[in-house]
């Protein structure tokens, strides 16, 4: 049984993403969009990483939830396009601050990732 | 502060499950037909549509399960799951849960009663700034309790003098005679004190202000205040701040109430609460001489260590036990011995700790020892359980369930367990903790101190002490059936169909168990009758007289010393007493032994030489006729006093240890002892047995009794009744004929020597009644876990029981098998035990100093007593393995 479960979890073909970086992702897509619905958001990330990042449109709740109970978005239910029921999402100031703060550590994450892996590369 | 925000937001959502996730529902759902709207917009069928929209979804249950995880408190969702899950299958077996709660409430309830009257006597910190600062000093006297007791001339030298205290002050305990209001004179406990008590000790006033140091000045009309406790503000004036100012009349002087000690303050003595503190200026004629006696207190500098502190005081000592040799009328050589020590005092003066001090820490062991007992019972028992539950946790284990989450299942139920028989054990402490209370202030006291009052609280330390008790004892018994759990091997245990199996080890290891639980009685067992036979040889061994039967009488004290006819009428009195029925001999005595007053003096005795440092106290009582009769201490030579030694002739009977010590080898008889301070001479007429006099503890001192009655004066306030029947049946017609002789000299006490030997003895018998009482439950449950064991392993073996009887062995082979196995445990359990408790013995023969631990006794009684007890459980298995009817037993399957 046990190895079983060992094997789904390796053959998990998607990019394995730091919470932080959806929850970064989620952000920047409120900010530059607006008020948006949770598939709305799921569809937005999977269109710009070519289905890339998300498992499965469901990995979206949960961090929506983490975003919600920080005070970084709120919600509110309201109506689509299509006139359909759906609820509704927007970044809130202090979200907005945390992405200056998040997108400030990204690129610094990422700078010293480059650095690493590039030394790693030349000194192989 | 996200952090913060979100642990409030997740705590709100824990609360508002159901709402959330019916939210939640409608969200998901909005998704799914946003999404099928898409796709039927790319050309697919409306079913279609739908199936793919669920697809990217990727389901809506573990959509559901991972918002969860990031919306509430999943742990806690967890432990509310388990509890769930624990109390149900409690629930399912409410019997064994029953039982498993009374094993361990008594545990944890015996545990936090003895911690509860530790802590009060010895831990609980005084209401205080900074108690453990606080150290108080203990003269010390050879053989002797230790005293706090100085007076003022020391008290102003050692404060004045030493380095090592910030600050030094003191309290002389008085029995105030106080009334208010012009009222009813009254007794109340409290004390005069420096003008720097209350700064020192470090109490801040409750109401109005405390004596400061311009009050206790000698002469002064400011010095005519009191300070009283929040206990009396209540009783006496129910809390009316106009009590400031009030004038009240203390030892016939009216003083002015300046203000209240806070509710807490209660005074510097557990078990002596003080109503009222006074200035020390208020007692002129002692403060002026310097004679007036004070219990020192002192607070350590900081960085000073006690040890410090004690080699400075004892240095500044010198001088005052040089004074007191000095000044000694009694020129007593011994007090050039004396010494002072230092001891903490952050719990307040030691009186109490010096005496419960040890017999509580040596309960406590015992109480730990118990308790541990218990676990290994109820663990062996859950075990069992275990056993029974193999199949659920290994289809558990099959469905996926990690095997953490087992073993966090199964201690979630022992912790479950252990905290309901908490919460029982806390009921349990209360009324234990008020018959420990009731044992404890029974004790003996001299006249003028005040009984013992004991407040126990449930404090915070009390609480979290039986928590961490049943939390060691959850996780204690809990982990062996977890880690079981936790082992579950899903693939035997479900082929076994329905029957678990059972490794070598396990086998073992349950044997184990309950040879464990075997050995612990022992120890306890045997500790029980250590403690009891010392109890029993303070109460009867060597004591010197027949403590049955002997009623005594103490008369109002106004009769000493008094002239003219009461020589006649006390002579009546005996002959009165003599000839009521059951009575067989009636005798008057000074001091009754054991009663915790004596007389004490110096003597030269003819023909013995000694030098000055080598004399010692010889004890003195003064006694009536046919005393030693009643008593029944053997008189040895010559003869008991009679009526006619009550003037003529002055003559003396002495013990036997005194004759050895002065005239070893001579005859006493004929021979005089001269008194050093009256300068009388005695002849000595007789020669009894040594006799206990003054303590139960100490060997029988050198004693020589004069008559009670002596030239028209009587020396006597005790009246020592032998009976012949039960000494109580005849208080009321003892009581009547000392009316009819003495009305004048009221009765003010009616006691047995036995209950006067009990009162002396409190201590001890707290310990031996205790350890009894630990001892036989740790045999009875050392005795449920044998039988459970046995009958389990009958259980399991039926099968083979009647297939060996089918092939022809005889029934009470069978029952030899389970012997053998009942055997084997207990004697595994008595090896162990009896290594403990020898090991043990040794750790009580530090602590205690006079145990009567060379006697093999205690420890041989303890294992037969384990044997027998194993006999007994074993022998309804046995019983039933005999009885096994093999048709049967092969239908069992």
């Amino acid at each position: 049984v046990e190895s079983l479960q060992e094997s789904a979890r390796v053959s998990d073909p998607k990019l394995d993403l730091l919470q932080g970086t959806l929850d970064l992702m989620v952000l920047r897509t409120l900010e530059s969009m607006g008020a948006m619905h949770g598939y709305g958001i799921a569809r937005r990330i999977e269109q710009l990483s070519n289905d890339q990042v998300l498992l499965n449109q469901g990995t979206i709740y949960p961090s929506l939830v983490r975003l919600q109970n920080r005070g970084w978005i709120s919600a509110a239910w309201g109506v689509s396009d299509n006139n359909r029921k759906a609820k509704f999402y927007s970044i809130t100031k202090a979200g907005k601050r945390q992405i200056k703060e998040e997108l400030a550590n990204w690129e610094r994450l990422s700078a010293v990732m480059g650095r690493v892996l590039a030394a790693g590369e030349g000194g192989a | 502060m996200s952090l913060l925000r979100e642990a409030w937001a997740r705590l709100r959502s824990f609360f508002r499950k159901g709402e959330l996730d019916a939210d939640f529902s409608e969200e998901l759902a909005s998704h799914i037909e946003l999404a099928a709207e898409d796709n039927l917009r790319q050309g697919m069928t409306p079913a279609e549509a739908r199936r793919q929209a669920l697809i990217q979804l990727g389901g809506i249950e573990p959509a559901k399960e991972a918002h969860r995880e990031w919306r509430g408190l999943p742990w806690l969702d967890g432990i509310v799951q388990d509890l769930r899950h624990a109390f149900r299958s409690m629930g399912r077996t409410p019997g064994f849960t029953l039982t498993i709660i009374a094993v361990l409430s008594l545990g944890i309830g015996a545990n936090t009663a003895i911690f509860s009257l530790l802590n009060t006597l010895m831990l609980r910190p005084l209401p205080v700034r900074d108690p453990g600062e606080l150290v108080e000093f203990l003269s010390v006297y050879p053989g002797d309790p230790r005293l706090n007791s100085f007076n003022w001339k020391y008290f102003e030298r050692f404060r004045d003098q030493n380095h090592v205290f910030s600050g030094m002050t003191g309290v002389s305990p008085n029995n105030f005679q106080v009334s208010l209001d012009g009222g009813e004179t009254e007794e109340l406990l409290g004390g005069y004190v420096p003008g720097n008590f209350f700064s020192m000790v470090g109490v801040k006033p409750g109401l109005g202000r405390l004596i400061e140091p311009q009050d206790d000045r000698l002469g002064s009309p400011n010095a005519a205040v009191a300070v009283v406790s929040w206990s009396f503000w209540n009783s006496r004036f129910h809390l009316d701040p106009s009590i400031l100012g009030k004038q009240i009349v203390v030892n016939r002087e009216p003083v002015t109430i300046i203000g209240v000690t806070p509710r807490e303050f209660i005074g510097l003595q557990v078990g002596t609460p003080r109503f009222l503190w006074i200035p020390a200026a208020m007692t002129p004629s002692q403060r002026a001489t310097g004679e007036l006696s004070l219990q020192l207190i002192a607070r350590l500098k900081p960085g000073v260590s006690i040890e410090q502190a004690q080699a400075e005081m004892r240095l500044l000592d010198r001088e005052r036990i040089e004074d007191i040799a000095r000044n000694s009328p009694t020129k007593d050589p011994v007090l050039r011995q004396m010494r002072l020590d230092v001891e903490p005092a952050s719990a307040g003066f030691s009186q109490l700790r010096e005496r419960f001090g040890k017999p509580l820490l040596a309960l406590m062991a015992l109480v730990a020892l118990l308790l541990l007992l218990m676990c290994v019972n109820v663990s062996s028992l859950l075990l069992a359980k275990a056993v029974a539950r193999e199949r659920e946790m290994a289809v558990r284990v099959s469905l996926g369930a990690s095997r953490f989450r087992l073993l966090r299942q199964v201690l979630t139920e022992s912790l479950a367990l252990s905290a309901l028989a908490c919460a029982a054990g806390l009921g349990l402490a209360y009324v234990g903790a008020a018959f420990l209370v009731h044992i404890v202030v029974s004790g003996r006291r001299p006249p003028g101190v005040p009984p013992i009052e004991i407040n126990l609280q449930l404090d915070g330390r009390v609480l979290l002490f039986s928590l961490a008790v049943a939390l060691t004892a959850g996780l204690l018994f809990g982990l062996i059936p977890a880690f079981r759990a936790m082992r579950s091997a899903p693939m035997n245990s479900l082929r076994a169909a329905g029957k678990s199996s059972e490794t070598r080890f396990a086998r073992l290891f349950g044997r184990g168990l309950v040879a464990t639980q075997v050995g612990l009685s022992v120890v306890l067992l045997s500790a029980a009758g250590l403690f009891a036979a010392h109890l029993s040889n303070l109460r009867n061994v060597g004591i010197g007289f027949a403590s049955e039967n002997l009623l005594l009488v103490s008369l109002d004290p106004s009769i000493n010393g008094q002239g003219e006819s009461l020589p006649l009428r006390c002579e009546q009195l005996l002959t009165s007493l003599q000839a009521i029925p059951g009575v067989h001999s009636a005798s008057l005595v000074g001091a009754t032994p054991i009663s915790g007053a004596a007389a004490s003096l110096f003597i030269t005795a003819e023909g013995f030489e000694e030098p000055q440092q080598d004399r010692r106290y010889t004890a003195m009582n003064g006694v009536g006729p046919r005393y030693f009769e009643t008593l029944g201490t053997p008189l040895l030579a010559g003869r008991e006093f009679g009526v006619q030694d009550w003037q003529g002739r002055k003559v003396a009977i002495v013990n036997e240890t005194l004759a050895e010590h002065y005239f070893a080898g001579r005859d006493p008889l004929g021979r005089h002892v001269t008194f050093d301070r009256s300068g009388e001479t005695y002849e000595i007429v007789g020669v009894v047995g040594d006799a206990k006099y003054y303590e139960l503890r100490d060997p029988p001192p050198r004693t020589i009794y004069l008559s009670a009655v002596r030239d028209g004066r009587v020396r006597a306030r005790n009246i020592v009744v032998r009976t012949n029947v039960s000494p109580a049946s005849l208080e009321s017609q003892v009581r009547r004929t000392i009316d009819e002789v003495l009305a004048d000299f009221p009765v003010v006490k009616v006691t047995t020597m036995t209950a006067q030997i009990d009162e002396a003895i409190v201590p001890e018998r707290l310990v031996a009644l205790l350890s009894g009482l630990f001892g036989v439950l740790g045999a009875l449950l050392a005795a449920i876990g044998l039988y459970g064991l046995l009958a389990y392993l009958v259980a399991r073996r039926v099968n083979e029981i009647g297939i060996r009887m089918a092939l022809g062995a005889a029934p009470r082979k069978m029952a030899g098998m389970v012997f053998r196995d009942a055997l084997a445990t207990v004697s595994v359990g008595l090896a162990l035990g009896t290594g403990a408790a020898l090991g043990a013995k040794r750790l009580a023969a530090a602590v205690f100093s006079d145990l009567p631990i060379d006697q093999g006794m205690p420890l041989v009684l303890g294992a037969a007593a384990m044997m027998i007890v194993g006999l007994l459980a074993s022998y309804m298995p046995c019983r039933r393995a005999a009885r096994t009817n093999p048709v049967e037993a092969l239908r069992h399957d």
